[in-house]
């Protein structure tokens, strides 16, 4: 027997069965953190309900983020452009063409996903690094062109104003609704991650000439990537408002979009629940330390120099094991693909 | 092992969050470092909150505005308290991010309970401050943003202005060249980041030239971005248009790099620029200062020679080591404001706040201030002033204005109530 | 005429300051692969340090002093980082160690608050004079800029292709792995290059820094600039560097004239229109 025969035969019955447990301890550790968050604001401070409304917005804007980042090994420094989009749509929709919250909300992701096909088809010419650096000048770009169209944007100043509906101004509604659109896009961010075009985006970023070679266009592949990922994360840009009551131009910058990257490192980029779990730690951790601590900056940077030396797959990562680099078979990368997408926590 | 890395990896998560809000809740209640306790109710302390940029470019607007509102809570603390309770500060960083500032504005007022915010320095975080504030009825007092679209746009009674907004201090600027003038022709470049501050104090630099019937010719107008590293192209162009007067509005850090490379360029000797050298830009400049250029500033403490400035000039050099700046100046008399109206009105609610201070004169360091009842604005002047030739003294080199500077009244250079019931509605 | 000149030696100035802060940047990238977020960092530290210096030392002389020191301090911090961080972090995805480096700028932002404080500081040229050329006026300590800009490229033309150590650093960008096969010692090179590229960044803040105004928040602006001309420039490439300052510069000063609503808008675009015609910058090496 080969090698590639072993990894085959053994496992299979005993991974049908660990798929279905693990497959139920995942249902119900999902349901029980959905409850703990949906009963979360009749229990804690309200301060930590403020924080809560921020990690909606911003985990859904990592995981859409992270489809490029960790799913297709794109690094995009870009994302924030989409998040930006997202939010000035709401609020230069009401303003300018009167339209309500909800409208502007629905438009959002349409936007994001219509500006992300020519963004998409420049910049995915680039590869890696110049690749990261060019979705950063996008990001720059667009900062820049919002900030000095100070007529229709409201340039530095942004767009404060009652955009969002006045019972969403309770912290307690605000964090409900945006709790409730977070898993409704969450849910479909997680079909998107487990579907074959998931699957394909993973096998793309481990080898994409091997993925060139079966016959699918790479190129093609990430750019719809790309415009799925600029949808979610102008929806995102959106659910902040709600938080934010208005937009402002640093929403393109390029801090911005580190933040998703941050984020998703921190909590573990090759998996979905990672860039979640990395909002959770960032958002909590910056919002308390701007308070209570003067030097937050050197604290922040030293935590996640921290992480990013002692946890090298993120918090939650699915560890890519050392023998296993650079090489792959398909016993292995059914486990590690089965692993990631059926053990516990995802 | 991968699902045990897996259980550890979601525990250390877990436990930093934890940490965190835990972190979040008993600082909030115990106090710590630049930390709230809870006020405004139990115990013999009340809790004021600002939320303002100490880090990044313009951080030592933000500092040096903080340490003018702490030093006026330390003197009310000194003088027995406000209604019988100690006034406490909590502030915190917004690194210039509105999302931030919100965030920590919320926090303030709901888990410090502060009962009164003083804005930050950036007004687009001021704008985003002010929409948390209003929703909950707390009184805003802004002494270093001052756009106007804070007492327009999104304006509400619990809003007040301590600082000359962005129409009056062009306004002043012009009103001094109009009065050396004194009608001779006149030919004028301008020069501002391109933001709506810069365009905004430029057009109304523009408009009041226009409204004192000054005879003037626009020769150039520039405006490069915030912050720009290298502005060689456009002194070029200025200098090529041969202007008498260059009005420029930037401030700070980048008011400094103009200085110096327009001094380079020998810009100074052929033309006259008026811009904000307040203290901060002179005392970093120190001899590089340009003697002769304008200066206006908001709040100048050396034009000031009352004992009443005097001496908090000194409590403030004595406390920070340096003199105070206009924004720490401003800050303080908002905070006398407040306590003024807290002390008349017998009551820490931001309606009784409000009511008592809209149309009120205030006793502050910089005298009597009048505050407007339709926009409160405070009534204050702006002051423009020729940078001297000569240092402080032997051992600080900073150059200050000659004196007498020309003091610019209020009723003069601020729009009318009814200009300004206009723009809120 | 006049407007001539001074167009060209503010478009050689600006190239010069944007070739100085970008060639440390594009050497580490070439060689070490590794996006340096802290670039910026080191290059306002360098500044810093300079003022300081040069305000104690005073006088021209001090300034020289002051610049050289700065630079040399630099180094030595960028060699600490490599060693103790970065090095660790040399296996794993390119994203970790950007991440590393992005935690720096952090830390070195408030240690820079915390030593020098928030209030911004002002140097005095060395050479305060300025020569009237066809009508019209360039000061000197521009010269001296572009002058410092020249030798450096010079610097570097000669240790990168007539030294060993730059044959080296050049193969480390072509192709590391037979570089590692040959027997050199890849950990030493590859700090030399960072502690380089660090020296060059702090060289470049100390140098620029009578031009500008020092303080927090000199990080943040100068990394976008630099990313930019070197991108366009392509990564690891010197003569990039130089030709992406060079063209950057032209644009920035052109568009200021012809079209100044757009000038800032303008070094974005031309960074995405060379990456759209050649995605890998105008020198750089297609991804391996």
């Amino acid at each position: 027997m080969t090698a590639l025969d072993e990894t085959h035969s053994t496992p299979a019955p005993t991974l049908g069965r660990a798929v279905r447990r693990s497959t139920l301890i995942r249902a119900v550790s999902v349901l029980v953190v959905l409850a703990a968050l949906a009963a979360a604001p009749y229990v804690v401070s309200v301060t930590v309900i403020l924080t809560l409304e921020e990690i909606a917005a911003f985990a859904v804007f990592a995981v859409a983020a992270n489809l490029l980042i960790g799913q297709a090994g794109l690094i995009s420094f870009g994302q924030g452009v989409f998040f930006g989009l997202g939010a000035y749509t709401v609020t230069l929709g009401w303003e300018h063409a009167h339209w309500s919250f909800w409208l502007g909300f629905a438009l959002a992701p349409v936007l994001g996903a219509v500006a992300a096909v020519p963004i998409g088809l420049v910049a995915l010419r680039a590869r890696t690094l110049y690749f990261a650096l060019i979705t950063l000048a996008f990001s720059e770009l667009f900062y820049q062109l919002v900030e000095q169209n100070t007529d229709f944007t409201g340039g530095a100043n942004g767009v404060f104003a009652p955009v969002v509906p006045a019972w969403m101004e309770n912290p307690v509604n605000g964090y409900l609704t945006l709790l409730g659109i977070a898993v409704a896009a969450l849910a479909v961010l997680r079909w998107i991650y487990a579907s074959n075009f998931g699957l394909l985006l993973r096998a793309s970023r481990e080898n994409r000439a091997r993925i060139q070679a079966l016959g699918t266009s790479v190129y093609r592949l990430h750019l719809l990537a790309f415009v799925v990922s600029g949808a979610f994360c102008a929806l995102a840009g959106a659910m902040l408002v709600i938080y934010n009551q208005g937009s402002n131009a640093e929403l393109f910058d390029w801090t911005t979009s580190g933040q998703a990257v941050i984020a998703s490192v921190i909590g573990g980029m090759y998996t979905f629940i990672g860039p979640v779990a990395g909002t959770f730690v960032y958002q909590f951790g910056h919002d308390n330390l701007v308070r209570y601590v003067p030097d937050w900056q050197l604290v922040l940077g030293a935590v996640l120099l921290l992480v990013v030396l002692v946890r090298p797959d993120g918090l939650v990562g699915a560890l890519r094991l050392s023998g296993r680099r650079g090489g792959a078979t398909r016993g292995v990368e059914l486990d590690s693909a089965t692993e990631g997408s059926g053990a516990t926590g995802e | 092992m991968v699902t045990k890395s897996k259980w550890i990896g979601m525990a250390v998560a877990i436990a930093l969050c934890g940490a965190a809000t835990g972190c979040a809740g008993s600082a909030a209640g115990a106090g710590s470092s630049g930390g709230g306790s809870s006020g405004g109710g139990g115990g013999g302390s009340v809790t004021i909150g600002e939320s303002t940029t100490l880090s990044g470019s313009i951080a030592s607007l933000g500092q040096t505005g903080l340490q003018g509102v702490q030093l006026a809570a330390a003197d009310i603390n000194a003088a027995g308290g406000l209604l019988g309770k100690q006034v406490k500060v909590v502030s915190a960083d917004d690194a210039a991010t509105p999302a931030t500032g919100v965030s920590n504005v919320r926090t303030m007022l709901e888990a410090d309970h502060a009962v009164a915010v003083f804005g930050p320095v950036a007004s687009s975080v001021a704008a985003a401050e002010e929409q948390v504030t209003n929703a909950q009825h707390i009184p805003i007092f802004f002494h270093t943003s001052n756009d106007i679209g804070l007492t327009t746009a999104t304006y509400s009674k619990y809003v007040f202005q301590d600082v000359p907004n962005t129409v009056m201090e062009p306004r002043a600027a012009a009103d001094y060249l109009a009065q050396q003038l004194e009608g001779k022709p006149v030919t004028i470049a301008t020069f501002a980041p391109n933001y709506s501050f810069g365009r905004d104090t430029v057009t109304g630099f523009v408009q009041a030239l226009k409204a004192e019937k000054v005879n003037y010719t626009l020769v150039k107008q520039e405006f490069p971005p915030l912050g720009a590293t290298d502005i060689s192209s456009y002194l070029a162009a200025i200098e090529a248009a041969h202007p008498q007067y260059v009005f420029n509005a930037q401030y700070g850090g980048d008011l400094v790099a103009f200085t110096k490379e327009a001094a380079s360029y020998g810009l100074f000797a052929k033309t006259k620029v008026i811009a904000m050298y307040d203290y901060s830009v002179l005392q970093t400049l120190g001899s590089a200062a340009p003697a002769g250029a304008i200066g206006f500033d908001r709040a100048p403490y050396w034009t000031y020679d009352t004992s009443t400035m005097n001496d908090f000039v000194a409590k403030f050099r004595a406390k920070y080591g340096d003199a105070p700046s206009e924004w720490a100046i401003l800050g303080y008399a908002a905070v006398q404001h407040w306590a003024w109206a807290v002390h008349k009105s017998g009551s820490f609610s931001g309606d009784a706040v409000s009511a008592a201070l809209s149309g009120a004169s205030v006793p502050t360091i910089l005298g009597d201030q009048q505050i407007r009842s339709c926009d409160h604005q405070t009534e204050l002047s702006e002051y423009v002033g020729a940078v001297s030739a000569k240092p402080v003294s032997s051992t600080d080199p900073t150059h200050l204005w000659t004196s007498p500077a020309f003091e610019a009244p209020f009723d003069q250079i601020a729009y009318s109530c009814a200009q300004m019931q206009a723009l809120q509605k | 005429m006049d407007t001539f000149v001074t167009e060209t030696v503010s478009i050689l100035t600006n190239a010069a300051i944007l070739f100085i802060v970008s060639a440390g940047l594009t050497l580490v990238f070439g060689a070490l692969r590794l996006i340096n977020m802290a670039h910026g960092s080191l290059f306002m530290i360098g500044a810093l340090l300079a003022a300081s210096l040069a305000s104690a030392l005073g006088g021209a002389w001090g300034f020289c002093v002051a610049v050289l020191v700065a630079a040399v301090a630099v180094a030595a911090l960028g060699t600490g980082v490599e060693v103790v961080v970065l090095r660790r972090l040399h296996q794993r995805e390119p994203l970790a160690q950007l991440l590393a480096t992005f935690a720096f700028v952090l830390v070195f932002a408030d240690l820079a608050q915390r030593v020098w404080g928030s209030s911004d500081r002002s140097v005095t040229a060395p050479v305060a004079g300025r020569l009237h050329l066809a009508g019209a006026t360039v000061p000197e300590y521009n010269l001296v800029v572009i002058g410092i800009a020249g030798l450096v490229a010079l610097g570097l033309w000669l240790l990168l292709a007539r030294t060993a150590t730059g044959w080296r650093v050049r193969a480390a960008v072509e192709d590391p792995e037979s570089l590692a096969a040959g027997g050199t010692n890849l950990p030493l090179l590859r700090t030399s290059v960072f502690a380089l590229g660090a020296g060059l960044a702090g060289l470049a803040g100390a140098a620029i820094a009578p031009l500008e105004s020092i303080g927090p928040g000199l990080d943040t602006q100068i990394i976008v600039a630099a990313f930019i001309v070197t991108v366009a420039g392509g990564l690891g490439s010197v003569l990039g560097a130089a030709l992406g300052a060079l063209v950057i510069a032209t644009v920035e000063s052109l568009g200021t004239l012809w079209v100044p609503a757009y000038a800032s808008s303008a070094p974005y675009l031309v960074m995405i229109l060379v990456l759209a015609v050649r995605p890998w910058g105008l020198f750089g090496v297609p991804e391996r």
